[in-house]
């Protein structure tokens, strides 16, 4: 027999009582005379204190006994382990829970960089077309349809990528030198990147770039990277408001921006179309970009292509003699798509807030 | 069995019989798996931390128990995650959809409805918090808990938040004031109810709110004018333009605001938290928190200490230093019949604090 003290979960009463073993049962007797017999298998652990465990019973909650460690023999078998990280750790030691989670996690970070990759191409292009449409849809209205623009537009994309398929590439009225790849063959070319393009050379360098992420599916592989970032990791390691900012931000990663700039390449001299203009886009890029600083966001161009520095080199390297990308008449068309447009006169949108405004 | 207070001379009812060389193998094993998982593991670490400094409470003459789970935890992270991630996938990516697509207006009507939303979950978030932290805390087997939901209070917390908005910020001591009534008023503790202040809501902390309010706008007016000064007694030390000096003027400034800011918000938190936790009681018990300025000023200048000397491995110290703080300032008066306190009749919530933990908000 053993003493010991008890709560009973229904006040906070202390109560003096004994306690001793009565086969699978703990038998515990109150003031000396009212006895409680407990199955033994729904005692549990609650804590170690000094000089003392505490148990529980499963179905009381608040129940709870205090006994002056160590505990004799016949009453520790009865009663349950002490438990210490959580059960699952406990029953397996932490060294090895710590060498499982080493090894998990690796796998688990190798697979969220690999799978995107492996994934992309499974997502059927309907999807991404029906989900490029419902994202973009007119574009509010911003499409320019200047005469001879849209006719000189696709008439280059097929000369880059003469088998691509479904392809939807429009210029729009917001004034930003930049273009960018849409879910769903969706090309977006903003109008001030034609004014700022010094010739339809250079403008077919930029746009080989983004038929280049078209034809890599990077779109589908950046949508499937952030969400299973945003899923897997942001979400169990917590901080849902920069995990909210991570999946804002479609990205692609620098080797699918090298990658893009390779295809790009191989697509001009296909073409017949030299890269070597391509490079003075960027260079001249860099510098007005540079003066104007941050302040423009990701209004500019490098913000939403960050590549390397020697981009511009690598483009000028693989300058050939070329025939000019497209004639005088249809690049003029097309850097006036917008000016020639009817529809999007009067609907030049203030510089900074052209996206949110009106 | 009357616990008697008088018999503990020298006791306030609160004392904390932590170390931290028994908290340390607690902490760092705890970040070993958190970082080996993920952060998956940190449901674990949080209950078994709480678990240490809840059994090192003593409170009258028995300690603290926490009783909660690491599983219930996640359950409730996985709950709170399914309330938001439609919201945010809104905020994400709907308002870009229908920015693209030229509506424009309902993007901002949407954005400013879903800010709302949040923002009384937020409220909820915090209730829900403490009644999860009462529910799984026992002494002497009987705990704590709520039989309120927490919508009404969710409702009075984003009211109170747009008035504070409203008011520029001049109203929040008595909305901080009502906000911590408001929840605490609808907790229980076994078969007693807390017991809240129903005085004025402001008295002994709008003069140190003011000083947190007004100081600021004092620092911006002296340093306009030392920068007239400057400029129109032409003072130009040798080789530093206008604009140098200028940027060095609002650095130090910056500087000087960052070192001052603990000087002039612990006063007002000081004041604040002895006013709401010494106008509470629960059956015949009165509690009272004792914490000054200088002790709150000790608080935060030994965590930053701390952290810089340890190279950030202090971090896992933060939660320990501050219950530690808390119980250590926390002092109660008055008689308690142990057999008068039944257990609580409150519902188990399986929520845990999911929704607070999603928003990085404490119970208290």
């Amino acid at each position: 027999m053993t003493s010991a003290w008890l709560y009973d979960g229904e006040t906070a009463r202390r109560q003096a009582v004994t306690v001793s073993k009565r086969g699978p049962f703990l038998q515990i007797v109150h003031d000396g005379e009212r006895v409680e017999v407990v199955p033994a298998d729904t005692l549990t652990f609650i804590e170690a204190r000094s000089g003392e465990l505490i148990y529980g019973r499963s179905e009381r909650p608040g129940w709870r006994l205090g006994l002056a460690a160590p505990l004799p023999a016949d009453i520790a078998a009865l009663l349950p382990a002490e438990t210490r990280y959580g059960r699952w750790i406990d029953r397996i030691g932490i060294g090895p829970a710590v060498a499982i989670g080493l090894v998990a996690s690796a796998a688990v970070l190798l697979g969220v960089r690999a799978l995107p990759h492996l994934l992309a191409p499974m997502i059927p292009d309907s999807w991404m077309h029906r989900y490029g449409d419902a994202l973009v849809g007119d574009f509010g209205g911003k499409y320019c349809n200047g005469p001879g623009g849209q006719a000189a537009l696709d008439q280059l994309a097929r000369r880059l990528a003469p088998t691509a398929k479904g392809l939807n590439i429009r210029v729009v009225n917001i004034p930003i030198v930049n273009a960018a790849t849409l879910p769903g063959g969706n090309i977006v070319v903003f109008k001030e990147l034609l004014s700022e393009s010094g010739s339809p050379d250079e403008f077919a360098g930029v746009l080989a770039h983004e038929l280049a992420h078209v034809e890599h599916r990077d779109v589908t592989e950046a949508m499937v990277r952030e969400t299973g970032f945003g899923l897997v990791l942001g979400s169990v390691g917590g901080d849902m408001g920069g995990q909210a900012h991570q999946m804002a931000s479609l990205s692609y990663s620098r080797t699918a921006e090298t990658a893009a700039d390779r295809t790009a390449i191989d697509m001009l001299h296909r073409a017949g179309i030299s890269p070597g203009p391509t490079a003075d886009f960027f260079d001249r890029m860099a510098k007005t970009e540079g003066r104007l600083g941050a302040s423009l966001g990701p209004l500019t161009y490098f913000s939403t292509h960050p590549v390397s520095k020697d981009r511009a080199a690598i483009f000028r390297k693989a300058g050939t003699r070329s025939e000019p990308a497209l004639d005088r008449d249809s690049w003029d068309a097309l850097v006036d798509i917008c000016h020639n447009d009817p529809a999007q006169q009067g609907r030049a949108y203030d510089r900074r807030f052209n996206i949110i405004g009106r | 069995m009357d616990v008697d207070l008088n018999t503990n001379a020298g006791q306030d009812g609160f004392s904390f019989h932590g170390s931290w060389r028994e908290f340390l193998p607690i902490a760092t094993t705890n970040l070993l798996l958190t970082v080996v998982t993920l952060g998956f593991y940190r449901f674990w670490a949080t209950t078994r931390e709480r678990k240490y400094l809840w059994s090192r409470t003593e409170f009258l003459d028995e300690r603290l128990e926490w009783a909660g789970t690491g599983k219930e935890m996640f359950i409730g992270f996985l709950v709170a995650l399914a309330v938001f991630l439609p919201l945010i996938l809104f905020l994400q990516f709907g308002i870009q959809a229908l920015i693209l697509r030229g509506e424009p207006v309902i993007a901002v009507v949407g954005s400013f409805t879903t800010y709302v939303a949040l923002l009384y979950l937020i409220g909820l978030a915090s209730f829900r918090a403490l009644r999860y932290r009462l529910s799984r805390t026992y002494w002497r087997g009987i705990r704590g808990g709520s039989d309120d939901a927490g919508w009404t209070f969710a409702r009075s917390y984003l009211v109170r938040a747009v008035v504070n908005i409203l008011t520029i910020g001049l109203m929040v001591p008595w909305n901080m004031v009502g906000v911590w009534r408001d929840r605490w008023s609808k907790m229980s503790f076994g078969s007693h109810f807390v017991q809240v202040g129903d005085g004025s809501r402001v008295d002994g902390i709008m003069g140190r709110w003011l000083l947190l309010y007004l100081t600021p706008l004092l620092f911006i007016m002296i340093g306009g004018l030392l920068a007239g000064f400057m400029m129109a007694t032409g003072q130009k030390p040798a080789g530093a333009g206008p604009t140098a000096k200028a940027m060095g003027l609002a650095l130090a400034m910056v500087g000087i605001i960052y070192l001052l800011l603990p000087f002039i918000v612990m006063p007002y938190f000081a004041a604040f938290y002895r006013k709401v936790v010494g106008e509470m009681s629960l059956g015949g018990l009165s509690f009272s928190f004792n914490a000054r300025t200088t002790d709150w000023l000790k608080l935060i200048f030994g965590h930053i200490g701390l952290v810089i000397i340890t190279l950030g491995l202090g971090l896992v110290f933060i939660g320990y230093r501050n219950w530690a703080f808390f119980v250590r300032h926390m002092s109660v008066t008055g008689d308690l019949n142990t057999a008068d306190l039944a257990q609580s009749t409150t519902p188990l919530r399986s929520d845990a604090e999911g929704l607070a933990d999603a928003f990085d908000i404490g119970a208290i």
